[in-house]
């Protein structure tokens, strides 16, 4: 599998010249180029490894090792390192469909990826992230309910409010008839997507309002109390 | 009030007519109403002489009484005969029938103007409806209340009063409350036919406390009559005529008087509505607490109307023998006094003098332990001016308990004496002034003291003419007075028959003498109160038949105090106190308190005395505790809890229970009523509520008085009218009006 993915990767660099695949993973995220040790230590702090080092082969291990001399990336935010990541190793050779407003990225592989596998998200968090981050335009196309992206969702619904096209239009196409259950989803009061935090702590969760760990909850004292601190 | 029995009683009649609209209320214009003659030869039909329905109670549980029995004559409303006193008018004798006969205009304590039009009724062989507000009374007068014609005349009336009253109910103080909303339910067509456009009218600034939208009045004038009838001011008055015609002051002026509050309740309209109420609240909304008042020595009836844990606003309560249906300005608009500065926690000052709220056994733990090391002589405790009996006869029996008897509640004096409860009582009760025809008002300003007695004095002065004669500092009366002088050297005068107001007090049937309870701080009040007995004893003024020998007390705690004999053992007990227990008393003079003396603050606003106190105790103000107040007259009344306490604050006697608790010295009661079957045995009169009990002997026990009289003359009790308490002295709207009212 090390292999594959090498192979692959190798593949992309001579397809596209390294100069491309480099600029490539820089807007994936990954800016610096680093030492191989350094490299190591944090794919092992990072827990995420894709292979135990210790159980790969001594040639698979200076080939990632030659690989990762040169290719060597690190994410922006520097805290953990995104190349290990398994998603990382698959993101090799897919295209980003696109990138939601929170960051996530959207990829697909079509060809050899076997059905049902070949979308995928990459989180925009690295440390803390579940399903719910991905909002509800992208959600039909990540779990194949459509076809459509999340950025047509958005910019349909952009020319939906723009131009007010009618209904029986856009009816000729069951994907549109979904992207128009998409925009009806009133713009005035809809709030924003927001992830679920359930188990991530009380200050995360929500509290209706007046529930004692509402942090905006409404000051029901009907009173003033005398200040001591204007003692004389 | 009667309004909404009125309306419900009026569609029940109409659906009983319309029985074929037994289910629905028909809105069309009704067409009997447009041919009177036709219907009513229509509505006698189906129903010929049934059992006429049975008399109907007075309206309001009216009662009539006959001085003269010659007077009485007969007449008949819809039918019924009535026997009234001669002079009433048409709508009293439908009052008495019990028709309550629709109005705006008239109100039974003003002067009757007539102009609304709205309680016409039908007389037999009268051309025309008459307005019965203004139309006396014949013997033999068949009234007609209920007919087509007066219906239409109503109707009519009522179609005139809403073409210029703007449709904005929704955003009105006044609806749900509203004369007007009830009537043109119950009298006023469905539709209008007006399509001009409605006239406006510019706003007036009556000041602080009444909010103006003059476009809704209707020109009833109950205001302008009730200004400067009832209040003596006479800022209000009608300008110009016909559609032009509006309420209003003359010149750009504020509303200067202390019962101004009242026009609010008397508009029957949104015209004049509460301005620190406006928009706070709906009236549905409020629960109503009937308690009494207790920022003056009257004890004006009121009800409080809370909303949650808040007092949303004040109301009087009729009491024909306090406050009639009237209360001060500061009654009503000292609420939200009760909602600022309030003592919530019981508070220690640590060794670096900042206090550090703290809980109740900490706080409780701390003063006892103080208590238990003083020397009893050296325990003082006052009671402050809004102390109920029940606290302070826990205090009393605390207090003796330790040790100590230098007791005393603030305002009474240095050495004030409770042995002849005629000394401190309103002795002729407040209803009573009423019959007297001269007063001598001596070192008081009853305007500023007691605005409702102020009012009583000023409505016997209207009425009969009365003489008053003022001694004290100058002053403005809303009504005519002669000043004769400063201070205790005209009042000798008056004693030894020098002056020439002597006369008036000879010749007068029934003269009342009211002395201020301001001359209780005097050195020399046993002489001045020597005085004006002798005042008395020569003028006739104590007889069987007739007490005019009055005090005019400053605060609701003095008379009960002074019945519960809180009277200090030495009068300069505070100089040596290293214990200072001090329950409200903010009025009192702290500077002559030890240094080293331990101060307990036991109150429920920080105002003055708090910052002298070593520990805080905060208890319930009147609006939140059951409690017993006893007013100027001597009358016993009750204060009803109609707010929660604020944060930890508990009841005064409670906090007093516990204290004694910890400090080992248990007082014998747990509960409100033992603690009033204690007082009982102390003042039986306390238990009597809503009774006068009147001072048992008069001035024949007092013994000559050999204390020299000081000539300085008499200093005025009360400063400043709207700020004379603690929850007063809290109050925004208070504070605006001693800026605004009292600069002029």
């Amino acid at each position: 599998m090390a292999t594959t993915v090498v192979k692959s990767a190798l593949q992309a660099i001579r397809e596209r010249g390294l100069r491309t695949f480099l600029r490539e993973l820089k807007d994936d995220g990954f800016t610096f180029v680093v030492p191989l040790s350094s490299f190591l230590l944090k794919c092992f702090f990072d827990g995420n490894l894709l292979f135990p080092v210790s159980a790969l082969e001594p040639s698979s291990e200076i080939i990632l090792g030659i690989l990762s001399s040169l290719l060597f990336i690190s994410s922006f935010d520097g805290n953990l390192i995104g190349w290990s990541r398994q998603t990382k190793i698959h993101n090799i050779g897919a295209t980003v469909v696109g990138v939601d407003k929170f960051g996530n990225k959207y990829y697909e592989k079509l060809g050899d990826t076997q059905a049902g596998r070949h979308r995928w998200v990459e989180y925009a968090k690295k440390d803390r992230y579940d399903a719910s981050q991905v909002p509800p335009e992208w959600h039909g196309w990540l779990h194949f309910i459509t076809d459509h992206t999340g950025d047509e969702a958005s910019l349909a619904l952009t020319k939906f409010a723009l131009q007010n096209l009618r209904l029986s239009t856009c009816l000729k196409d069951l994907h549109i008839l979904v992207l128009q259950l998409l925009m009806l989803k009133p713009k005035r009061y809809g709030v924003e997507h927001k992830e679920n935090l359930s188990g991530k702590g009380n200050e995360f969760i929500y509290h209706s309002k007046g529930h004692a760990l509402n942090p905006g909850q409404r000051d029901w004292t009907r009173y003033q109390s005398w200040q001591p601190t204007k003692a004389e | 009030m009667g309004l909404g029995l009125l309306t419900s009683r009026t569609l029940k009649s109409s659906r009983i007519l319309h029985s074929q609209y037994s289910r629905f209320r028909p809105i069309v214009t009704k067409p009997k109403l447009q041919s009177p003659d036709a219907s009513s030869a229509a509505a006698a039909a189906p129903q010929p002489e049934t059992t006429p329905s049975p008399p109907k109670k007075p309206v309001g549980g009216a009662r009539i009484h006959f001085t003269n029995p010659d007077d009485v004559i007969e007449v008949f409303v819809d039918g019924f005969p009535v026997k009234i006193p001669k002079g009433m008018t048409v709508l009293q004798a439908c009052e008495i029938a019990g028709v309550d006969i629709p109005r705006f205009c008239y109100h039974s304590r003003l002067s009757i103007a007539g102009n609304c039009r709205m309680c016409l009724v039908e007389v037999e062989k009268s051309p025309k409806p008459v307005a019965s507000c203004a139309m006396p009374a014949l013997p033999g007068m068949k009234i007609k209340t209920d007919t087509p014609l007066a219906k239409k005349a109503r109707e009519g009336v009522m179609e005139f009063l809403l073409m210029n009253h703007p449709l904005d109910c929704p955003i009105c103080d006044q609806g749900g409350e509203c004369d007007l909303q009830d009537q043109s339910m119950a009298f006023g067509s469905d539709r209008g036919r007006f399509t001009e456009m409605k006239r406006s009218v510019v706003d007036k600034n009556l000041g602080p406390l009444v909010k103006t939208v003059m476009t809704r009045c209707i020109q009833c004038t109950r205001c302008v009559r009730f200004a400067t009838e009832v209040a003596g001011v006479q800022d209000l008055g009608m300008l110009g005529r016909g559609s032009g015609e509006e309420i209003g002051t003359y010149v750009e002026k504020l509303m200067t008087s202390e019962l101004s509050g009242n026009v609010i309740d008397i508009c029957p309209v949104g015209a004049l509505t509460s301005k620190p109420f406006a928009f706070k609240a709906r009236n549905w909304e409020l629960k109503g607490t009937e308690t009494i008042d207790v920022t003056d020595a009257v004890g004006s009836n009121i009800r409080i109307d809370s909303r949650g844990p808040e007092v949303m606003r004040i109301l009087p309560r009729l009491n024909e023998d306090i406050n009639e249906e009237w209360i001060s300005d500061k009654t009503r608009f000292c609420y939200d006094g009760l909602k600022r500065q309030r003592l919530n926690d019981p508070m220690i000052r640590g060794a670096d003098g900042r206090f550090k709220a703290v809980s109740w056994r900490d706080a409780l733990a701390v003063v006892a332990e103080v208590a238990l090391h003083v020397k009893p002589e050296e325990i003082v405790g006052i009671a402050g001016q809004l102390s109920d009996a029940e606290s302070m006869m826990a205090l009393k029996d605390l207090l003796n308990r330790m040790g100590s008897n230098n007791v005393w509640c603030e305002g009474t004096g240095t050495n004030p004496s409770a042995d002849l409860r005629y000394r401190y009582l309103m002795n002729s009760s407040i209803a009573g002034l009423e019959k007297a025809d001269v007063f001598l008002l001596v070192g008081t300003q009853p305007r500023y003291e007691a605005a409702m007695i102020n009012a009583r004095i000023r409505k016997t002065v209207r009425a009969s003419n009365a003489k008053v004669g003022y001694i004290g500092p100058p002053a403005d009366f809303n009504y005519d007075y002669q000043h004769l002088g400063v201070g205790p050297k005209t009042l000798l005068e008056i004693a030894e028959g020098r002056h020439s107001f002597c006369s008036a007090i000879l010749n007068a049937k029934n003269p009342a003498i009211i002395v201020g309870s301001g001359l209780f701080e005097r050195e020399d009040k046993d002489a001045i109160f020597y005085a004006a007995e002798t005042i008395a004893k020569n003028g006739n003024v104590i007889r069987p038949d007739w007490n005019g020998f009055n005090v005019l007390l400053l605060s609701a705690a003095q008379a009960a105090a002074l019945d519960l004999g809180l009277v200090p053992e030495s009068s300069s007990s505070i100089e040596s106190a290293k214990f200072l227990y001090i329950m409200g008393a903010d009025d009192v003079n702290l500077d002559k308190v030890p240094a080293d003396a331990f101060v307990v603050y036991q109150g429920h606003h920080g105002d003055r005395s708090v910052y002298r106190a070593n520990v805080i105790l905060p208890s319930a103000a009147y609006s939140e505790k059951e409690g017993t107040y006893e007013n100027t007259e001597g009358r016993t009344q009750q204060t009803l809890p109609a707010v929660p306490t604020v944060g930890d604050a508990r009841d005064d006697w409670k906090i007093i229970r516990a204290l004694s608790e910890v400090s080992r010295i248990c007082l014998p009661y747990d509960t409100l009523l033992s603690l009033r079957s204690r007082m009982r045995t102390v003042a039986p009169n306390l238990l009597h509520v809503d009774e006068i009990e009147p001072a048992t002997f008069g001035p024949s026990l007092s013994i000559d008085c050999t204390q020299e009289i000081n000539l300085t003359p008499f200093k005025a009790a009360v400063e400043n009218f709207y700020m004379t308490n603690s929850v007063t002295r809290a109050s925004k709207i208070m504070a605006q009006c001693s800026a605004m009212l009292l600069k002029e």
